[in-house]
């Protein structure tokens, strides 16, 4: 299969769009959410319109109808993971996959005295609930630092960090940076020393299918809507060894066997994580993208993104007082951070929203990483499979003549 | 006498600019306005920005402090990291130049609708320059008391 960005670009039409300012828009802030194709938003409605019932629970052919197609959505997206053995959880998407664990996982198995490591580049929504659950408990949290030059982990103290480590946190691929980290050696070293592993996956599932048996983390992590699926869903996918050791979150239907006066009993397996009625549109949804994307060539869709980040940020490179965060040859996800010395990020962004094009400014939810290279924004451009040449050129001439007119 | 000021009632070099912005189609074009009027402030150097300078709620670095005399009326400085704040600080220390201290507390914030900004700015923005006036206000109200 050959992808065209031309022809995938026929599937979304809010990317025809004309702002109010008569600019096209040029939409470059997809790591933080992709545009859904007219099938996605087609299945969801289609749901609404024909079959909307609650699931797992009647047995009116409605019921039964919308119980197999949420039911077979969960396969078709662990399908789509490569997920063989263990279990998808919904959820609202990668943040309450995370609290998801700090709370059924960590309460249940962490104490005073147990360490738990993460990076210095996670993203506020892999700290937080830490810090929560540190603060309660009395775990001690551990940070591995990068190198501020070429982004690398900082292996060496990873390991020393190890030592009574019962959990390891870890950002597959940086929101800020674009940097893939070496999640495989880090499975394997913490895995040597008893300790299980979260994996966020929230922008390496846009780009990369992840492999989730395969890869053997514990936890990971994923968001639908940074993949063409809709907002308010993602999954936490959790080994069966790993699941044994969770308590139920949330209390109430659907997730329980028996209710007693006294007291209940629970489902088994994904159920008795998934209290309430589910998302059942969003699930829906979400396979469907799953299917559009192994429609229309996905595997080749990443050289292309790739192709423009990079090009991109070769000629902001040889822009004067332009920075551009991450190492040069990158090219594990197609998005790029850059920082002019004298035109603010915030003034550049604005500029660049008055001629259609939308990045995305600020800390990006990553404010310990960014204060670790002395800084408070960047500006960052993510890409898509649906991004043209064209878009990156006009990226490009944009910003060039902002720096000369406003620096 | 203290005057309200508001919609068809601003300082003359206040109604000016307003004038000079609406007849401007582009939105390119008013953002460039607005960044070259960065330089009309009496600057705040970053030396003496602090905690009691600071706009709290507001994207980017932004600093004011207000001043009062007898002679020339109030007065405001200050500076922003991001040069369109620091535009928008500018323009309105100039509405305010020379009022009394009971016109500031009075002032309207609708100068910078009427001047085509508020659906340029991103929501956190506006919502920015809120909170700088705002700030411009109690401060003023300190200064009466
Ligand atoms: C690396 C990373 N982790 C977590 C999240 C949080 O995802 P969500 O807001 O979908 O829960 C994001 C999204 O911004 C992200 O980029």
């Amino acid at each position: 299969m050959i992808f065209d960005p031309y022809t995938c670009r026929k599937d979304f039409p809010i990317l025809n769009r004309i702002l109010p300012n008569g600019k096209p828009l040029v939409y470059l802030d997809n790591s933080a959410t992709t545009q859904k194709p007219s099938c996605v938003i087609d299945a969801m409605s289609r749901y609404y319109l024909e079959y909307n019932s609650n699931v797992h629970r009647a047995v009116h052919t409605l019921s039964s109808e919308a119980t197999n197609a949420y039911e077979g959505a969960r396969e078709m997206i662990a399908d789509w993971f490569g997920l063989t053995d263990g279990n998808l959880l919904f959820t609202s998407g990668t943040t309450e996959a995370i609290n998801l664990v700090a709370h059924s996982w960590g309460r249940a198995n962490l104490s005073k005295g147990d360490v738990i490591v993460l990076t210095e580049m996670e993203h506020h929504s892999d700290i937080v609930p830490w810090q929560m659950l540190a603060e309660e408990t009395g775990v001690e949290l551990r940070w591995v630092p990068f190198d501020k030059e070429n982004f690398q982990l900082d292996m060496a103290a990873f390991e020393m960090s190890l030592e009574d480590a019962k959990l390891v946190c870890c950002i597959h691929t940086s929101n800020v940076l674009g940097i893939r980290n070496p999640v495989e050696e880090i499975i394997s070293l913490a895995h040597n020393v008893g300790a299980r592993v979260l994996i966020d996956a929230a922008q390496a599932a846009p780009h990369d299918r992840i492999g989730i048996s395969e890869l053997g983390a514990d936890f990971v992590a994923v968001s639908a809507h940074k993949m063409s699926g809709p907002t308010g869903i993602g999954a936490l996918f959790v080994n069966a060894e790993t699941l044994t050791e969770m308590k139920p979150f949330l209390g109430g239907g659907d997730m329980i066997r028996e209710v007693f006066l006294d007291h209940s009993t629970y489902q088994e397996g994904s159920f008795k994580f998934e209290a309430g009625t589910p998302k059942i549109a969003e699930a829906i949804g979400w396979a469907e993208a799953v299917k559009w994307l192994s429609n229309i060539g996905f595997e080749s869709s990443h050289s292309h993104s790739i192709k423009l980040a990079q090009k991109v940020a070769d000629a902001f490179r040889n822009i004067p007082g332009m920075t551009v965060l991450g190492r040069q040859d990158n090219d594990d996800a197609p998005l790029i951070s850059f920082i002019h010395d004298s035109l603010h990020a915030a003034d550049m962004a604005q500029m660049l929203d008055a001629h259609g094009i939308a990045i995305r400014t600020g800390h990006h939810c990553a404010q310990p990483l960014l204060r670790s290279l002395g800084l408070t924004s960047t500006n960052r451009a993510s890409f898509y499979l649906y991004n043209t040449e064209e878009e990156a050129d006009f990226l490009i001439e944009t910003v060039q003549k902002l720096v000369e007119r406003f620096s | 006498m203290c005057k309200e000021f508001g919609t068809g009632n601003w300082p003359p070099a206040l109604q000016e600019i307003i004038d000079e912005f609406s007849e401007i189609e582009d939105q390119m074009e008013r953002l460039e306005i607005l960044f070259d009027y960065s330089e009309e402030i009496d600057e705040l150097p970053p030396a003496e920005w602090s905690e009691s300078t600071i706009v709290h709620g507001c994207q980017s670095e932004a600093h004011i402090k207000v001043t009062f005399s007898q002679e020339s009326g109030f007065h405001l400085i200050g500076a922003a990291d991001a040069k369109l704040v620091q535009g928008l600080m500018a323009v309105t220390s100039i509405g305010l130049e020379g009022l009394s201290l009971e016109e500031v507390v009075n002032f309207s914030p609708d100068f910078a609708s009427e001047m085509g900004l508020m659906n340029i700015l991103s929501p956190s923005r506006a919502n920015g320059f809120r909170n700088m006036l705002h700030k411009i206000q109690e401060d003023t109200k300190n200064l009466k008391e």
